[in-house]
């Protein structure tokens, strides 16, 4: 089967193909937020790289969050659309995932906390147990370096800490004994691939925000007053 | 079959696609508004807007393209017209990401175009034999300008607001009311009960220029029933309506001596307006200019107009690259 991903939950922009014949290709094509602008061409580049057209495309994979907002907006759109004209099938996974995914297939083993950064001092984190596979311990959550810290060293197991939320908020991270940090800001495009080729495909695939808008918060909280 | 064009519009809280042939005529238009998520909070909510755009592009695009009669894997079109501004930067990037990759998909190029200039080529989706040229008074919630149009895709800005659009004062009048929003439908519908003289609101903008400003007479209105809290709601929204028309009419006038044309338009959501509608049709009538009033579908934003504007711009410009960025404060005097 032949997939696209596309990945636009952080300020990177990534893209990445898998023919059917096996050939992969993955890019970071840009890491300044200008998703809009690079995602696109990039998509094309890399289908003329390997020798597909866009109608040979059999799969779009995409991140589906949690992270940027306007990020996610425009890389699901992007999917939306795409696998719309062309008639293929849609797939969404997680950054989190892409993130364990990505530490797994670096060799990384044990419990590891993918961390996206959240803005605000937050982080959207969950925890997976990397063994001969990855299995998700947690659900996706909205957490700070401090909580999760706090969290781990109260189990008193070796932890693994990736991703850009572990970059962002380093040294708060980087303290506990038990904890290492796995480097790692963009979620992995080749987890992406994987997990989104051994996945059913879905109708519709929407952003993971797991924070609700400013204007709804503030206004629920100013009722409750 | 004639060179089809796809227009795309998400520019604010309305989610919008088309198919327009070159001639003008609509084949099929959609749009989805999110405007009841936002009417708890006076005024969109970008995160809200940009959110159900992206719950809504994609069923938009395809019931747009099957109303056309057009198969949705391969629809046959010359190319892709999106707004990628003026507009809220995370609602047009839904839109420019999404044209995007139907661009790539179907192999046809595509188009950013100025959402302004949609508004102006509505004029002649409705009327095939519009005379040129035409001066159009395009006033929204976010935009009012006096614009005169020598032909389609060329024109200069005459006088635009130094403060509020038309749409935005209204919003506003009507939120110190306590009336609902949108303000505009609100303000009018109240208005037709009311006697305009009731509440004494100055004359604004008396220079001899096209500029125009509504924020004054908010200041004007929250002042004056301040101190005359007993006046009915009727008679000061019938007061604010009249002196909004009044100016516009005003600069209207000013425009129609100043430089003859054939024609005078009516564009952007402040059109579906009673009082403006029946002072701009007097004003031509005066003048002996034809006038084009937008039905009520084509005065809010839609992606007819888009599409439009884009068959001219993808004719006159060529197709748009890759890159293209989303541009928020893109003004209509930088259209080219
Ligand atoms: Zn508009």
């Amino acid at each position: 089967m032949n997939v696209l991903a596309i990945e636009t939950a952080t300020p990177a922009c990534a893209v990445g193909v898998r023919t059917a014949a096996g050939v992969e290709v993955t890019r970071v094509v840009d890491d300044g937020r200008r998703h809009t602008e690079a995602l696109t061409g990039a998509m094309k580049d890399l289908l003329e790289e390997v020798g597909l057209t866009p109608r040979e495309i059999e799969r779009v994979v995409v991140d589906r969050g949690p992270g940027l907002f306007t990020g996610l907006r425009v890389g699901i759109a992007t999917a939306i659309a795409l696998s719309q004209a062309l008639g293929c099938e849609l797939v969404g996974v997680t950054s989190l995932e892409m993130l364990a995914g990505g530490a797994f297939s670096s060799g990384v083993r044990g419990t590891l906390v993918a961390c996206v950064d959240g803005r605000r001092r937050e982080v959207f984190a969950q925890s997976f147990l990397l063994d001969s596979d990855v299995v998700a311990l947690d659900e996706a959550r909205v957490s700070t370096a401090r909580e999760i810290v706090a969290d781990w060293e109260g189990k008193g197991a070796p932890v693994t800490f990736t991703g850009d939320g572990v970059e962002r908020y380093r040294s708060e991270f980087v303290a506990p004994s038990f904890a290492t940090i796995f480097d790692q800001v963009v979620p992995s495009v080749h987890a992406g691939l994987v997990l989104g080729a051994s996945r059913s495909p879905e109708d519709v695939v929407s952003p993971l925000y797991l924070r609700e808008a400013d204007a709804v918060a503030n206004f629920t909280t100013r009722g409750r007053q | 079959m004639m060179g089809l064009v796809l227009g795309i519009e998400t520019s604010c809280d309305e989610t919008a696609a088309s198919v327009v042939d070159e001639e003008f005529h609509v084949l099929s238009s959609v749009i989805e508004s999110s405007i009841d998520q936002h009417r708890a909070f006076g005024g969109v909510v970008p995160e809200l807007a940009g959110r159900a755009h992206v719950a809504t592009i994609g069923p938009v695009v395809r019931r747009a393209l099957s109303d056309a009669g057009l198969d949705p894997h391969d629809p046959k079109i010359l190319g892709i017209a999106v707004t990628s501004g003026p507009g809220l930067i995370g609602s047009l990037l839904v839109g420019l990401s999404a044209a995007k990759a139907y661009a790539l998909a179907w192999g046809v190029p595509f188009v950013g175009v100025n959402h302004l200039e949609g508004h102006l080529f509505a004029p002649l989706l409705e009327s095939s034999d519009l005379e040129w040229p035409l001066t159009t008074l395009l006033v929204s919630g976010g935009h009012s300008l006096i614009v005169l149009q020598s032909g389609p895709g060329e024109h200069v800005v005459l006088g635009e607001t130094i403060d509020d659009a038309a749409g935005e004062a209204y919003d506003k009048v009507a939120r110190w009311l306590g009336l609902g929003y949108p303000g505009g439908p609100e303000i009018d519908h109240l208005a037709q009960t009311g006697t305009a003289g009731s509440l004494k609101l100055p004359r604004s903008m008396t220079g001899d220029d096209y500029d125009l400003s509504f924020s004054g007479l908010k200041t004007a209105v929250v002042r004056a029933t301040e101190k005359q809290r007993d006046l009915p709601v009727a008679d000061v929204a019938a007061s604010f309506q009249a002196a909004v028309a009044e100016q516009l009419l005003r600069k209207l006038r000013r425009a129609l001596e100043h430089h003859p044309v054939k024609g005078l338009a009516l564009a952007g959501g402040v059109a579906a307006n009673s009082a403006l509608r029946s002072g701009v049709t007097e004003l031509a009538q005066e003048f002996g200019v034809e006038v084009h009033l937008p039905t009520m579908a084509m005065c809010t934003d839609n992606a007819a107009m888009i599409a439009a504007a884009g068959t001219y711009r993808l004719r006159h410009d060529g197709p748009s690259t890759w890159d293209l960025s989303a541009s928020p404060n893109w003004q209509l005097a930088d259209v080219s």
